[in-house]
C-alpha cells in the first residue's frame, strides 16, 4: 500500500471517530439511531400489556345487570346459573312490563334484557321450547359486554339442554350431530408466523435504518455549517475525499446500528410481543425471528444503511441549518419508506424484477429470509444493484461537492434547483 | 509547480482574482488580480474595510476556496495544485472557524494535530505544550459548549498551532471579542511573530494594523492599493495617522474609479451616436 493511501485512510479514521465521538454526546442522536431502535419493542411490549390489562380490568369490573321476562318455568335454570355465578358477574334485575325494561337499557340502568318469546311454530314441537330475544345497547360498553358475557353463558345452557333432552329420548349425541367439521392448516405456527413477520419486519426496518441516518446526515453537514466548524473543517490537511468519505461512514454507521439494533430487540423481544395478541387463536403461532436468518438480515440492513446514508448525504449537502435540513431530506426519508410498502403484499416476491429496485429488493431479501427462503441467485442480484447504486449515489455526492458554493454552503438551493441550474448552465 | 518560487518568501501571490456568481448582481469580482509577498517571521497586515476582498485572498490562500485567476505559493506550494501540503504549512484562525461543541479542549487539539499530520507519536507532547502554553489545563477536559468566549480564544489559538506550522493566518480575529480577550489575542499574535512564524493578518481595525503589523498592504475594491511599513506609508502620503493614509490611498482609487468608469460611459456614448 502506498504512502499517500496510507495517510489518506489515517485521516479517514481521525476523521471518522471525530464525528462518532461528538455524535454520540449528542442526546438526539443517541436516541434516534440508538435508544429507539433498542427499546421500541420491549417499551410497545409494556405499552401493549398495560393496556390489555387496563382493559380486561375494566371489563372484569363490570357487574352486568340483566333482565329477564316470561321466561318459562321449565328454564328458570338460566335464571339461576346467572344469579349463582362463581366470579358473581350477573345481577339479576325484576321488571314487569318489556317497555319498562327496553326503556330502564336506553337510560343505561340495564345492560341486557332477555325476553322469551314463543317460538317458530317448526321449533313449538319441543316441550317447554322457546324463542329468545336480546335486548341491549352497542353503544355502551357495559351493555357490549353484558351481552357478550350472557351469549357465551347461553350457549352452554344451550348445549346442556339439548344434550339433556336428546339423552331422554335416547339419542345418543353423536346421532343428532349430523356432520363433523376437522380444521386442518397445513402451514405451522412457525410458519405462519413468519408470514406475519416477514409482512411487518422489512418495513420496520427501513424506517428504522432511516430514522437512525436522519439526524446523523443532518449533523454531518447542515449542523457543521449551523455550528461554524465546517470552515474550521475545510482548513485541515486531510483531502476533501476523506473529510467527505468520513462523514459518510458515519452517518452510516450510525444508520447500521439503528437497523442491527432493531434486529436484534425484534429477535428478541417480537414473540414475547406478538403472542398475546393472538391468544384466541389455537394454532399456536411463532413470532420469533429465526436465528438462522439474522446473518443475511444483518448484512442486508448493512447494504441499506450504506444506501440511505449516500441518499441522504446528497440531499443534505445543500442545507446550511438544520431547518434547511429536515427539510431536504425528509422527502428522500418519504421516498424510502414507499418500495417496502409496495412489496407489502404477500403476493409479491422477490424476482429479478424487483431485484432491480433499490430498497424494495432488501426489504423483499429481509421476508425471504424470515420466510426460510434463500433464493441465492436473486440475493446476489439484489446485492450487486444495491453496491451498484450506493457507488453511484457516492459518485452523485462528491461531484456535487466538487462544486465550490455546495461545499462552502454558499449556494442557496437544493438538489432539485442544482440540478436544473445545472442543466440549464450547460444548454446556454 | 511547486518550489518555483524562492524559499525565503513564505506567501507569494501573483494575479489572484476571485470572481463569484451572485444571482442578483450577477459576476462580483471579489478579488481582483493582487499580488502579494510575506518575508518569512514578519506580520503582514491586510488592511481594508468591510468587503474589500481581505478574506475572500486569505480564504484562497489557505485553500478554502480556489482562485478564478492567478496563483499562490505558501511555503512554495501551489494553492491550487497542492491544497493539502499548502493547508499542512499553515494555520488558519478567523471568528467563523468554531470548535467542535462536544470536544472537550483536549480532543480538540489533540484532533487537529493529528489530522494535520504532526507526527503521531509525539501529539500527546505536543497537546500538553499547548495546554500549559495558553493556560488551558484548569478546562482541558470540559466540553467546548461549556467554556467562556475567554477559555474559547485560547482553545481556538491553540488549535490553529496544533500541528505548529511555520505561517498563521488570522482573519479579523478580534471580531466578536471584548477589549481584554481582544488584547490578549493580539499579545499572542506578537509573540508567535516572536517566536519566528509568519503572519497574516486582515483587520479592519486601524489601531490594530498600526501596533502590530510589520508591513501593511491596504486593500479596497479587491485590489491592492498600496503595501509598505508604517514608516514607508507615512512617508510617501504626508500622513501621520494609519486612518489617514488608509483614506488618502482610498480616495484615490475610488477616484480612479470614477474618472474610468466615466471614461468609459463616454466612449460608449460615443460609440452609440458613431452608430
Amino acid at each position: 500500500m502506498s504512502s499517500s493511501w496510507q495517510t489518506s485512510l489515517r485521516d479517514l479514521r481521525t476523521l471518522y471517530w471525530r464525528e462518532l465521538r461528538s455524535a454520540l454526546r449528542e442526546r438526539t442522536i443517541v436516541i434516534n439511531s440508538v435508544l429507539l431502535p433498542l427499546l421500541l419493542y420491549p417499551v410497545l411490549l409494556w405499552l401493549i400489556f398495560t393496556a390489555m390489562s387496563f382493559v380486561r380490568g375494566q371489563e372484569e369490573r363490570f357487574v352486568s345487570r340483566i333482565a329477564f321476562l316470561d321466561l318459562p318455568a321449565a328454564h328458570q335454570e338460566l335464571r339461576e346459573r346467572l344469579a349463582n355465578d362463581e366470579d358473581e358477574r350477573f345481577e339479576i334485575l325484576e321488571f314487569s312490563t318489556l317497555e319498562e325494561a327496553v326503556a330502564a337499557v336506553r337510560s343505561g340502568d340495564v345492560d341486557l334484557v332477555a325476553h322469551a318469546t314463543k317460538p317458530p311454530p317448526e321449533a313449538a314441537a319441543l316441550d317447554g321450547n322457546f324463542a329468545l330475544e336480546l335486548v341491549y345497547d352497542e353503544s355502551k360498553d357495559r351493555s357490549e359486554t353484558a351481552h357478550r358475557r350472557f351469549e357465551r353463558e347461553l350457549v352452554d345452557y344451550r348445549r346442556d339442554w339439548v344434550d339433556r333432552e336428546a339423552s331422554a329420548r335416547g339419542i345418543d349425541g353423536a346421532q343428532w350431530d349430523l356432520f363433523a367439521i376437522e380444521r386442518e392448516n397445513v402451514a405451522s405456527g412457525k410458519d405462519m408466523g413468519a408470514f406475519m413477520l416477514g409482512l411487518m419486519v422489512p418495513l420496520l426496518m427501513v424506517i428504522m435504518i432511516a430514522v437512525g441516518c436522519f439526524y446523523p446526515a443532518i449533523d454531518a453537514t447542515a449542523g457543521e455549517r449551523e455550528r461554524s466548524t465546517w470552515e474550521t473543517l475545510m482548513t485541515v490537511s486531510a483531502s476533501r475525499s476523506a473529510v467527505v468519505g468520513a462523514k459518510y461512514l458515519y452517518v452510516a454507521t450510525l444508520g447500521a446500528t439503528a437497523g442491527l439494533l432493531n434486529l436484534g430487540a425484534m429477535a428478541v423481544s417480537m414473540g414475547t410481543i406478538l403472542q398475546p395478541l393472538m391468544s384466541g387463536r389455537e394454532d399456536g403461532l411463532s413470532f420469533q425471528v429465526p436465528m438462522e436468518a439474522l446473518p443475511l438480515m444483518a448484512i442486508s440492513a448493512l447494504l441499506l444503511a450504506l444506501f440511505i446514508a449516500a441518499g441522504m448525504m446528497l440531499f443534505a449537502a445543500f442545507a446550511r441549518n438544520f431547518k434547511e435540513g429536515q427539510s431536504m431530506i425528509s422527502p428522500f426519508y418519504l421516498l424510502c419508506i414507499l418500495p417496502p410498502l409496495l412489496v407489502n403484499s404477500p403476493d409479491v416476491e422477490l424476482t429479478l424484477g424487483w431485484a432491480l429496485v433499490p430498497i424494495a429488493n432488501v426489504a423483499l431479501v429481509f421476508r425471504s429470509a424470515i420466510g426460510g427462503v434463500y433464493p441465492w441467485d436473486l440475493i446476489g442480484v439484489v446485492f450487486v444493484v444495491e453496491l451498484a447504486t450506493i457507488l453511484a449515489l457516492l459518485w452523485v455526492v462528491r461531484w456535487v461537492l466538487s462544486f465550490e458554493d455546495v461545499q462552502t454552503g454558499n449556494y442557496g438551493g437544493d438538489l432539485t434547483k442544482f440540478l436544473k441550474d445545472f442543466f440549464r448552465k450547460k444548454e446556454a | 509547480m511547486s518550489h518555483s518560487e524562492p524559499n525565503d518568501l513564505p506567501v507569494r501571490v501573483e494575479g489572484l482574482s476571485k470572481v463569484f456568481y451572485d444571482e442578483g448582481r450577477g459576476e462580483v469580482r471579489a478579488v481582483d488580480g493582487i499580488d502579494l509577498a510575506c518575508r518569512r517571521g514578519e506580520i503582514f497586515g491586510l488592511l481594508g474595510a468591510n468587503g474589500a476582498g481581505k478574506t475572500t485572498t486569505l480564504r484562497m490562500l489557505s485553500t478554502i476556496i480556489s482562485p478564478t485567476e492567478g496563483e499562490a505559493w505558501v511555503e512554495g506550494h501551489s494553492v491550487s495544485d497542492e491544497p493539502e501540503a499548502v493547508r499542512r504549512s499553515l494555520g488558519f484562525y478567523s471568528a467563523t472557524t468554531a470548535l467542535y461543541p462536544r470536544m472537550t479542549a483536549r480532543e480538540t487539539l489533540d484532533f487537529f494535530a493529528r489530522i494535520n499530520r504532526y507526527p503521531v507519536d509525539s501529539v500527546h507532547a505536543r497537546v500538553d505544550q499547548l495546554i500549559e502554553r495558553f493556560g488551558i489545563a484548569a478546562f482541558k477536559d470540559a466540553r467546548v459548549d461549556k467554556l467562556s468566549s475567554g477559555m474559547k480564544q485560547r482553545v481556538s489559538i491553540a488549535r490553529t498551532l496544533a500541528h505548529d506550522p511555520p505561517i498563521l493566518i488570522f482573519d479579523e480575529p478580534t471580531v466578536g471579542l471584548d477589549v481584554l480577550n481582544a488584547l490578549a489575542l493580539v499579545d499572542n499574535i506578537r509573540r508567535l511573530r516572536d517566536e519566528g512564524k509568519t503572519i497574516l493578518f486582515s483587520t479592519h481595525i486601524m489601531s490594530e494594523a498600526e501596533k502590530l503589523c510589520d508591513r501593511i498592504a491596504i486593500i479596497h475594491g479587491g485590489r491592492i492599493l498600496t503595501c509598505d511599513t508604517l514608516d514607508g506609508l507615512r512617508e510617501a502620503t504626508g500622513e501621520h495617522y494609519l486612518e489617514q493614509i488608509f483614506v488618502h490611498y482610498v480616495k484615490d482609487a475610488e477616484a480612479a474609479v470614477r474618472e474610468a468608469l466615466e471614461a468609459r460611459d463616454e466612449q460608449e456614448l460615443a460609440d452609440m451616436e458613431g452608430k
